[in-house]
This record gives C-alpha cells, sequence and structure tokens, in this order.
C-alpha cells in the first residue's frame, strides 16, 4: 500500500530531514512513527501524501508511483489517502456537517452521496448531535474527530495521521485512538506519527522508530521505546524541520485504550458490512 | 454542472468579500476600455468624415463626363507637374460611387439620387499638395483647367479634424495601454487577496484531491466577471455618449456626418467586451501562477 525506497529528503540549505528510508506497508496495516522533534516523522507523512517530493529514492503510495508522477494526476492520488493533522485545519465559517461534506463537494460527490455518506461517517465519530455546531463551539476532541470523519468520508485506501493527539489530553486521545482503530478495521492503512508513549505502549500495534531521519527499529507489535533505547534522544536543534512541540505525557503511560462506544461500535459495522469503498 | 454553478456560486462571494478592491480593479478596466472605445469611435467618425481626404489629399477635382481617357491622363501629368502639387490619384466613377454611398449613408435623401442616377457621380482627380496651406493655389489652378466641372478643397476643419485624430489617437493609445496594465495588475491584486482570504480552503481541497481546476475556476471566472463588468460599462458610456452627442450637436455643418454605422459600434463594443474579459483571465491567471498556496 505504502512503499519507500531509500527515500533521502533534503530541504533547501542542506537539512536532510529523511535518510536513506526503506519502508514497505501493507494493505490493512496499522503503523506507528515514533522519534523525538525532528527525527523526520513529519517529513515522512508528507512524503507519503506527496506534499513534499523526495531527493533521492522512489515512493509508491496505493500501487501508484507516486515519486514519478505528474503534478497533475496528483489530485487524484490524494482521493485515496486522507490527512488528520495536529491542529484539525477546520473551517471556521463551516458548521460541522460542512466541513465534513466539503470533502465531498470538491471532489465532485453527487449530492445524494454526500447525503448519505456524512451521517454516516459523523455517526462513526460519534458527532451525530453536533452536526449543525460550528468548529470553535467544539472542544479539542471533537474538532479532531470533526477532521477525522472529514479524512475518511471519501472512504481513502490510506489514513496519515500527523500528531493527532498532539493537542489534546490524554483521555480525550483515547477517543481519538478508538476512532482510529474503528478506521483501521474497515481495511483502510493507518499510519500515524506521534510522540505519545503511552497511547503507542497500549496500541501494540508496528512501530517504526526514527532518529535524525534514520529508521532506527521496525517492529510489528512495538512500544515507545523498544529494546534498549528508552530515553528520548538530546533534541537535535539543526534538523528540527518539524512543528512538534515536543511534548510527551509519561504521566499517563498506565491509559489503556478501552472498547469503544456503542454508538461508534455500530458505525463502524455498518460501514464494514456497506463495504463500499468509493474507487481509488 | 454542480461544478460550474460551485464556481460562479464561489467567484461571487469572493467579489462580495473583497468590495472596495473589485471596485478600484473595475474602474481601471472601465477608464482604461472607455478610452479605448472611445478613440475607437471617434476615429471612425473622423474616418467616415474624411474618406475623400484620406493619403493627405486636400483638394478633389471633379472631371467633366466628356473628358476621354487619354485627357485624364493628360490633365494628371499637367498637375502633377506643378511646383506645389506632390501627387495626383484618379478615382474613377465607380470608386467614387462607392465612396459617396459611405459619405451619404446617414443623409437618405442626398442617397437616393445618387442610386436614381448613379452616372451623376463624376470621376475625380485627387490631388496631394506638398504643403497642406498652399492648397487655395492649387483650387485656383484646377479651376481654370478645362475638363474640370468643380473643384472642392478640405479647408481648415477638415485639416483640423485629422490633425485632432492624430493627436487624440496618439494620447489615448498611450493612456490605454498605461491604464490597460493598470487594469490587469489591479484585477491580479484582486485575485492574490481572495486567494489569501481562502487559503485554508484551498489547503483542505489540496488535501482531498480537489482537481486543479476546480480549485483555480473560480478565481478564473471571478477575473474575467470583474473584467467583463468593466468593458461593459466602458460600452454603455461611449455609446451613450454618442447618442447624446448626435441630440446635442445639432448646429455642426451639414457635411459633418456624427452617426456612425450600427453594425462599426456593434462589432468593436463586442470586440471591447471580449477584451476586457481576457484581460481579467490574463489577471488572475497571473495572480494564480504566482500563488504560493496553489502550488502543487
Amino acid at each position: 500500500m505504502l512503499r519507500l525506497e531509500n527515500v533521502t529528503k533534503i530541504y533547501d540549505g542542506g537539512v536532510v530531514a529523511v535518510k536513506d528510508v526503506a519502508l514497505d506497508i501493507n494493505k490493512g496495516e496499522f503503523v506507528f512513527l515514533v522519534g523525538p522533534s525532528g527525527s523526520g516523522k513529519s517529513t515522512l507523512i508528507r512524503l507519503m501524501m506527496r506534499e513534499e517530493l523526495p531527493t533521492n529514492g522512489e515512493i509508491w503510495i496505493a500501487g501508484k508511483h507516486a515519486s514519478a508522477l505528474s503534478p497533475w494526476k496528483v489530485p487524484q492520488l490524494r482521493r485515496s489517502i486522507g490527512t488528520v493533522f495536529q491542529d484539525f485545519k477546520l473551517l471556521p465559517s463551516k458548521t460541522v456537517y460542512e466541513n465534513v461534506a466539503f470533502a465531498m463537494e470538491v471532489t465532485g460527490k453527487s449530492r445524494s452521496a454526500i447525503n448519505t455518506q456524512v451521517p454516516q461517517v459523523l455517526k462513526l465519530v460519534g458527532l451525530s448531535a453536533m452536526a449543525d455546531r460550528y468548529p470553535r463551539s467544539l472542544s479539542g476532541g471533537e474538532q479532531q474527530r470533526v477532521s477525522m470523519a472529514r479524512a475518511f468520508v471519501n472512504r481513502p485506501l490510506i489514513l496519515l495521521a500527523d500528531e493527532p493527539t498532539g493537542n489534546l489530553d490524554p483521555a480525550t486521545s483515547v477517543g481519538i485512538m478508538r476512532i482510529l482503530d474503528r478506521i483501521n478495521r474497515t481495511g483502510t492503512t493507518v499510519v500515524m506519527a506521534t510522540h505519545d508513549h503511552a497511547i503507542v505502549d497500549a496500541m501494540r500495534r508496528r512501530v517504526v522508530q526514527l532518529e535524525r531521519g534514520r529508521v532506527m527499529r521496525d517492529e510489528s507489535r512495538g512500544v515507545y521505546g523498544g529494546s534498549g533505547t528508552v530515553d528520548e534522544p538530546e533534541r537535535p536543534e539543526e534538523h528540527d524541520v518539524t512543528d512538534d512541540d515536543g511534548t510527551m505525557n509519561p504521566a499517563t503511560a498506565e491509559t489503556v485504550i478501552e472498547e469503544g462506544t456503542n454508538e461508534a461500535a455500530d458505525a463502524a459495522e455498518a460501514l464494514e458490512a456497506a463495504g463500499e469503498r468509493e474507487d481509488a | 454542472m454542480t461544478s460550474l454553478s460551485y464556481s460562479l456560486r464561489e467567484a461571487f462571494t469572493n467579489i462580495s468579500r473583497n468590495g472596495l478592491v473589485v471596485v478600484g480593479a473595475v474602474l481601471a478596466v472601465f477608464v482604461s476600455l472607455t478610452l479605448t472605445f472611445g478613440t475607437l469611435v471617434i476615429g471612425e467618425v473622423v474616418r467616415v468624415n474624411t474618406l475623400q481626404w484620406s493619403e493627405d489629399v486636400r483638394v478633389s477635382a471633379y472631371l467633366r463626363d466628356d473628358v476621354s481617357p487619354s485627357g485624364i491622363t493628360e490633365l494628371q501629368a499637367e498637375m502633377e507637374s506643378w511646383e506645389e502639387v506632390d501627387e495626383v490619384f484618379f478615382m474613377s466613377k465607380a470608386a467614387s460611387l462607392s465612396e459617396a454611398r459611405i459619405l451619404l449613408a446617414n443623409r437618405p435623401a442626398a442617397l437616393r439620387v445618387i442610386e436614381d442616377d448613379p452616372s451623376i457621380v463624376p470621376a475625380s482627380l485627387r490631388i496631394k499638395p506638398v504643403d497642406a496651406a498652399d492648397y487655395q493655389t492649387i483650387v485656383t489652378r484646377a479651376e481654370a483647367m478645362p475638363g474640370t466641372l468643380r473643384v472642392e478643397s478640405a479647408g481648415e476643419v477638415i485639416d483640423g479634424m485629422i490633425s485632432l485624430r492624430d493627436g487624440l489617437q496618439i494620447m489615448s493609445l498611450f493612456l490605454a495601454v498605461a491604464l490597460g496594465a493598470a487594469a490587469v495588475a489591479l484585477i491580479a491584486n484582486t485575485i492574490h487577496m481572495a486567494i489569501y482570504s481562502r487559503r485554508e480552503e484551498i489547503e483542505i481541497m489540496n488535501l482531498v484531491g480537489a482537481s486543479n481546476w476546480f480549485v483555480r475556476t473560480p478565481f478564473l471566472l471571478e477575473g474575467a466577471i470583474e473584467g467583463f463588468i468593466g468593458a461593459g460599462l466602458a460600452v454603455a458610456v461611449v455609446v451613450a455618449g454618442l447618442r447624446v452627442a448626435g441630440n446635442q450637436l445639432t448646429d455642426l455643418p451639414e457635411w459633418i456626418n456624427i452617426q456612425i454605422q450600427s453594425d462599426y459600434l456593434l462589432q468593436t463594443g463586442v470586440l471591447v467586451l471580449i477584451f476586457g474579459v481576457v484581460a481579467g483571465l490574463v489577471g488572475s491567471g497571473l495572480s494564480l501562477a504566482v500563488h504560493k498556496y496553489l502550488k502543487t
């Protein structure tokens, strides 16, 4: 689903953000990209959504040779990728419903498709009751759930999440992870960049650890620190090309990801049963 | 279909959001195209009224029908030998008839006379003086020649009109080009602001895979609409101005014809509208080409 071959990204000015990364992510996998600020997580996410092109190496996304794709084909590629960011990127002048519907409108989906899909996805993220609210009246966690609904509403093959819980408190983060898990269970490949130990340790999914732009560890059911490299390395200023704030939540290490709410579970099942994935 | 109505809706939303800047851009298009269109129309009025005085001809010697072709050639050679004459052109009866039809287009009574008997339109020799001020000498000498029926000179009014037209055209061309460039730049600026105020939406559109055209069309349409409104105002003002001039300037000499053919107005007006739309598209295209929020 995602394949990186010897990918190196050097930004203008010679900052090496990603160095010689090889990574193969299969359909339906859930992968954490972990590492300190400036380790290259965000750059890797941007490469995976073809927001950046690698300086060296090749990238395949959803079966397409992304590093050799002509710019006018990028929008088509983006339709098979959903993206979630730390800062939510919601439109303040649109309601929750309109924010989610926007992703379908601008990709030319029919009104009837919008009218059926949007309520379904809002149910999945547990925001059915808030469809008519504006983002500013929602909590951070609720806003992030809107952004996840928007990322998922076009049924992408891949969901890329860059620090989705970075602005949220631990309890709220649990809710976000529950939804990501639901989305993953519909068969969507999920890649999430984070430096939240508690979440990574609790989920027990594949962990790719980056350090100074290189893959230091790749474990199929890993924890954040991995074997022997528990301490976060010193923050390397000269490599700091991301917006990461560098905060961690070690106090929440005991937080356990609980079972999803009934509402979310029902919605996820409904989606799985429907099994209708928009043509990528 | 949905996408076109979406683009139009978004374009009008952009226009209403940046009211003052849009008004500035539209005004620049309007002033630039009013000058251009106005100059073209005045040029046409002068051209129609000075048709027989083009090529610097200032004296027309109409010939009697009984002068033979060889007689005409002799007369032409004779006149060309005069030191105050630069050149002499021969205008046949047929050519004179088509010229008369244009000159008399708005004087139905006179037109009917020549249509009833086209042979009454005489052939003529058109004389270009070395110095335009010398026309009176030429008129006197030509009238003395056998074979001339009647001699007409352009006179000072025609001279004035022609030099006015030439001066006006140069000045207006300069102003129209300068203001046209300003109009394109101002449209580019409004589009720039529209893109900036929508940068979040554009970012999300790019993220979820909206096609490049889907993202850009509203901005192109906005530029085209602004150009069209400016051009429409220019056409309206010039046409109205021509009407008013036609009604007010009633004490002009009979032979000055301020009406110009509506075909000319229509064709030129449509061209001006197209030009306005193109200027709008160029302005927004420039803005779209350089804007960082639209890079792919």
